[in-house]
């Protein structure tokens, strides 16, 4: 039999069911546009970071820091008079925030415009400027040319430079421009100017950041490390701009694993639309193989047709997921920049791969969704077809080895994820066979909770509520694949809510136990973080205070991953959650005295510090490279690298500091914050220096900043909405399609209109009542995946995993409510049904 | 219970044309007796009997059953009349196939909340009378095609309608089956003095029929029981 009248066939069967046409490409496109959004959040933020980064680079092939993140200028003239090392230049940098650029975070860049020739092409506008132009006592400096059209700036305007809460003002002498589209982009995230002028501005003194080298050889190398006294170290660039680009991969490695998610919610979505499409037309399909069409001419009709929108929506799933990953795009960008490093350029990057990616996932999922249908369409005999009976009964018969299946895959799934490799691709496809496998669960463990509420009584409940019931485990083929996908639906929502609400608790509970003083007195100071010592001493006699936490905090410079803080503590009141590595609670001090030092939960990640097992790290100091045995690990959410606690002693020895740089100020009770931080305010002869917060703003702060964190989860939850609505929607219909006959017998037998919307709300009520209790194992399990697993792996950070009832009552009246909705319309539709018309249909 | 069709006409959409199916038709049918409507396939023998039971409407006309004039009533009101008044019985069998025999039977008595006592004893009878009553907890489909149809019957007898309406009862059946099908429905029908109006295909349908009418040319026109016979 020739397939083109199949295929006029189909096609204008779907044409008859134009709405049913729709929500099947509507669903695949969701799938789609999920997929393609995240990962276009993942794929523009590691671009971001790129150029970020990137646009700090420079030709040089060493640098030399300082173990506080800042060296003296003058170890630039020794290497160019001592050493003779002219390819060397002195550079200045540091996030600031500009008011004209719309409060962006910028890198203000200071470099030697006379040593800068061998690192970087900056490209000047108007061409006649170069960099030794701004030397002219001006203020000038240069910011990117598109910025410059973007903010209508011009050269003369004034500019005014944030750093934490001090202002300068500088002005506009010329523009960084660039041909190449990708290097202008780059531009956008700095502020180039004289070194002598960011000096100035960031109060460095004669203090710079680094010197940018270009060395040959090992000899050139050794003879530098030679020259450079304690405190100062060379490191290689490449080296150092790994070390910078892994902060931002652990935050990408979660958003794949979120975009995972999206993908796994979309498979089953698109399989659910387009199995339900296949399996509607089974009847139509029994009477073609009746007539005389063939296996092949089923198969390859049903898959032509299901390739055909699969194509369609996935075109439209990749557009709609354009439009809502750059919606992404700016809020996860916020959360980078907030919690790892500012991202001072923002792209929004669609890559090929992403688009491919998206059609490939729509497409496959499509094929695969439609492949066994139609292979089970194809290869079933016609007479068993036209009933759908006989089918059911198939399937039934299938119930218990499924359930066998899904137990051995989520056993395997449970061993795959238990290998301890780290490889986020082991975790992902352990996360995949967990939903595959629960979803092959389903079926048996529907007929139980079918059975089990009937027995409860719910049959009692009336007529309808039982028929409801009843008709879920008659179309059991049917109502297990719409009821899988939004078990899997509603599971994600679990998952996310128990891991974000987890998360929070643990935040909430860190920031009690660290940030419980009353009042905070920091140093904002750039030059001197220490606070004065009799400012110190006249804080502690206030009779307002009843204790205090000193310490000292300083940035200090690690191989492994850059930038961490140093913590040792003159006497403190905080609570930490300890993980041992090689010692003992009580031995705590002994330990530190001896110069073991204790490390946060993201130190240890990034300095591969296994609990359990006695480890060391190598920081540098001002006397070189230490080793330094880790004594514990604790539960820290502090950003930056990570931190480590060291004793006073250590901190003096090694990196030199005994100073105190900031203060908890816990007050005598009932005791108001506000008049004391005055008092506090009226001791100082600067207030710029000092930085006086309320504990209660800290708090609010830093839980505003990890909410932020979960931004792309909170749009995942809303995808997961709509995922579970569309795809319900386009279920319903063609399962209440299927009842048409019933309602018209119960029409005919005198049942009223109201009465037949209640059994068609019944029914999808139970849909998602079922569905929501199935997610709950399922989404307990998801949120423990993501907690112990996932965000560990990726953020280094470990909380316990807190489950509320009211998480599994909200996601029991997600699904629920959400199968309702869906069923509204197909009810309202089913009222109207022409009685005469429905009698006569099989 | 008198049904009393009054000029009816009642045309449907066909592809985009109207297809007329009565056209002025008027017909009586006395309480009490069983009539039986004949004619070809298609001439509008189901669509006359969904026209008295309310499921449908005329174009034009009415159709008075009993005191009511079924063919003004809005939705609710026809539905509500059909559930106590009128019980139908389908070629097809048309059982609910989630519901056992008995929760078949007692479906529109539980819908119209009539008290348990009431519809349970009327059950019993009716079920114990078409031999079903060991098989009340059986679903639909583990029964026969005659069993399924008998089923069909106490379900529409079981709320003692004053009108009963079967549309090709015995058309799904074997011969002998649809005998007995035949003779139970009018058995009962004649027991319980209720009217009766029955299509069918079956010549021996006249048997059993106080008077017949065909549907012909648009219209209902009383057939001589004798000559069809």
């Amino acid at each position: 039999m020739d397939n083109r009248p199949l295929m006029r066939f189909c096609l204008r069967h779907s044409r008859r069911h134009l709405v049913r046409t729709l929500l099947l490409i509507f669903g695949i496109a969701m799938g789609v546009a999920g997929v393609v959004a995240i990962d276009i959040a993942r794929t523009s933020v590691g671009k971001s970071f790129d150029l970020s980064a990137r646009s700090l680079v420079s030709r040089s092939t060493h640098q030399i820091a300082g173990t506080g993140l800042e060296i003296p200028q003058q170890v630039f003239a020794g290497l160019r008079t001592d050493l003779g090392i002219h390819r060397s230049a002195p550079v200045i940098s540091r996030h600031v925030k500009v008011s004209e650029l719309g409060d962006r975070i910028v890198t203000l860049l200071g470099v030697d415009p006379f040593s800068e020739t061998h690192f970087r092409n900056l490209h000047l506008s108007p061409a006649e400027l170069d960099l030794s132009g701004i030397m002219t006592g001006s203020r000038g400096v240069f910011i990117s040319r598109s910025h410059a059209r973007q903010y209508n700036l011009d050269i003369g305007t004034p500019l005014h430079i944030f750093l934490d809460s001090r202002r300068t003002t500088v002005t506009i002498a010329g523009f960084l421009d660039s041909e190449n589209s990708a290097a202008a982009r780059m531009l956008e995230g700095l502020v180039v100017t004289d070194i002598s002028l960011a000096q100035e501005i960031l109060e460095m003194g004669d203090y710079i950041t680094r010197i940018d080298l270009i060395l040959e050889g090992d000899g050139a190398a050794q003879k530098i490390r030679n020259f450079l006294t304690e405190g100062l170290f060379l490191v290689e660039t490449d080296q150092q701009n790994a070390a910078v680009r892994g902060l931002s991969y652990s935050f990408e490695t979660s958003l794949s694993a979120f975009s995972m998610l999206a993908l796994f919610m979309g498979i089953f979505l698109i399989y659910n639309t387009v199995s339900f499409s296949v399996t509607r037309r089974h009847r139509l399909h029994g009477i073609l193989r009746a007539i005389g069409a063939t296996r092949s001419n089923i198969f390859f009709t049903v898959m032509t047709e299901v390739m055909v929108y699969a194509v369609i929506g996935s075109v439209f799933g990749v557009l709609l997921g354009i439009l809502l990953g750059k919606g992404a795009v700016q809020a996860v960008i916020a959360t980078v920049s907030e919690m790892y490093f500012p991202l001072t350029v923002s792209q929004t990057h669609i890559s090929g791969f992403t688009i491919a990616k998206g059609l490939l996932a729509g497409i496959l999922a499509a094929f695969v969704s439609g492949f066994f249908p139609a292979l089970s369409a194809a290869g079933t005999r016609p007479v068993s077809l036209m009933h759908r009976t006989v089918s059911e009964k198939g399937f039934n018969r299938l119930v218990p080895g499924l359930f066998i299946c899904g137990l051995l895959i989520l056993a395997a799934a449970v061993l795959l994820m238990r290998t301890g490799t780290s490889h986020a691709g082991y975790d992902f496809t352990g996360l995949f066979m967990v939903f595959f496998g629960a979803a092959l669960l389903t079926p048996l463990l529907i007929r139980v909770i079918v059975r089990i509420l009937l027995a409860a009584g719910m049959g009692s409940l009336g007529m309808m509520v039982k028929m409801a019931l009843r008709n879920i485990t008659r179309s059991l083929r049917q109502t297990s694949v719409l009821m899988a996908s939004l078990m899997v639906v509603t599971s994600v929502y679990i998952g996310i809510e128990v891991m974000t609400g987890s998360f929070r608790l643990s935040i909430i509970q860190w920031v009690d136990d660290h940030i419980g003083g009353d009042i905070h007195v920091s140093s904002a100071d750039p030059l001197t973080q220490a606070l004065d010592t009799d400012l110190v001493a006249k804080i502690r006699q206030l009779p307002q205070i009843e204790s205090l936490s000193a310490y000292n905090i300083h940035p200090v410079f690690s191989r492994a991953s850059g930038k961490v803080h140093l913590f040792s503590y003159r006497s403190d009141q905080s609570v930490k959650r300890w993980s041992w590595t090689a010692a003992p609670e009580e031995e705590l001090d002994a330990l530190m005295e001896e110069g073991w030092i204790f490390v946060s939960e993201i130190f240890a990640q990034r300095h591969h510090v296994m609990p359990g097992q006695g480890a060391a790290v190598t920081l540098e100091t001002r006397k070189g490279p230490v080793i330094f045995p880790v004594a514990g690990i604790f539960r820290d959410f502090f950003m930056g690298g990570g931190r480590a606690v060291v004793s006073p002693g250590t901190m003096a020895r090694y990196w030199g500091h005994d100073d105190i740089t900031a203060l908890q100020l816990f007050l005598t009770p009932g005791t108001p914050a506000e008049p004391v931080m005055e008092t506090i305010r009226q001791m100082l002869d600067r207030q710029d220096m000092i930085e006086i917060r309320s504990g209660n703003t800290i708090k609010q702060s830093i839980l505003a900043v990890f909410d932020n964190t979960f931004v792309i989860t909170s749009a995942l939850q809303v995808l997961t909405a709509i995922v579970a609505l569309t795809g319900i929607l386009n279920a319903v219909m063609a399962l209440l399609l299927e009842r048409t006959r019933e309602i018209g017998i119960l029409r005919a037998c005198g049942t009223l209109t109201v009465q037949v919307r209640q059994l068609l709300l019944h029914e999808c009520f139970f849909y998602g009542l079922i569905s929501g209790i199935m997610a709950i194992p399922l989404g307990t399990a998801l949120s423990w995946i993501l907690i112990h697993i996932i965000n560990q792996r990726s953020f280094g950070w470990t909380y316990d995993m807190v489950l509320t009832p009211g998480v599994f009552f909200q996601a029991i009246a997600l699904s629920s409510a959400a199968a309702l909705a869906a069923g509204i319309f197909p009810a309202l539709a089913a009222g109207r049904t022409h009685i005469p018309t429905a009698l006569h249909m099989e | 219970m008198d049904i009393e069709i009054s000029d009816i006409d009642k045309s449907f959409d066909d592809s985009g044309s109207r297809r007329i199916i009565f056209n002025r038709a008027s017909a009586r049918f006395p309480s009490g007796k069983i009539s039986v409507i004949v004619g070809k396939s298609g001439v509008g023998k189901s669509s006359l009997l969904n026209l008295i039971s309310g499921i449908d409407l005329p174009d034009k006309g009415f159709i008075q059953v009993g005191n009511h004039c079924i063919s003004t009533m809005n939705d609710t009101a026809r539905t509500l009349f059909r559930r106590r008044h009128i019980g139908f019985i389908y070629q097809f069998f048309n059982l609910i196939p989630v519901l056992t025999v008995l929760e078949n039977v007692t479906l529109i008595a539980e819908l119209d909340k009539v008290p348990q006592k009431t519809w349970r004893s009327q059950a019993r009878t009716l079920l114990e009378q078409a031999g079903l009553w060991d098989r009340r907890h059986d679903f639909p489909e583990t029964l026969s095609g005659g069993e399924q149809q008998r089923v069909a019957i106490v379900r529409a007898l079981v709320n003692d309608p004053d009108l009963v309406l079967a549309d090709e009862p015995t058309g799904n059946l074997d011969q002998e089956t649809g005998a007995k099908i035949m003779e139970m429905i009018t058995t009962l029908a004649r027991k319980k003095n209720k009217t009766l109006i029955m299509v069918s295909h079956s010549p021996d349908a006249a048997a059993w029929a106080d008077q017949m009418f065909s549907v012909d040319s648009r219209t209902l026109t009383p057939v001589d029981n004798d000559t069809h016979g």
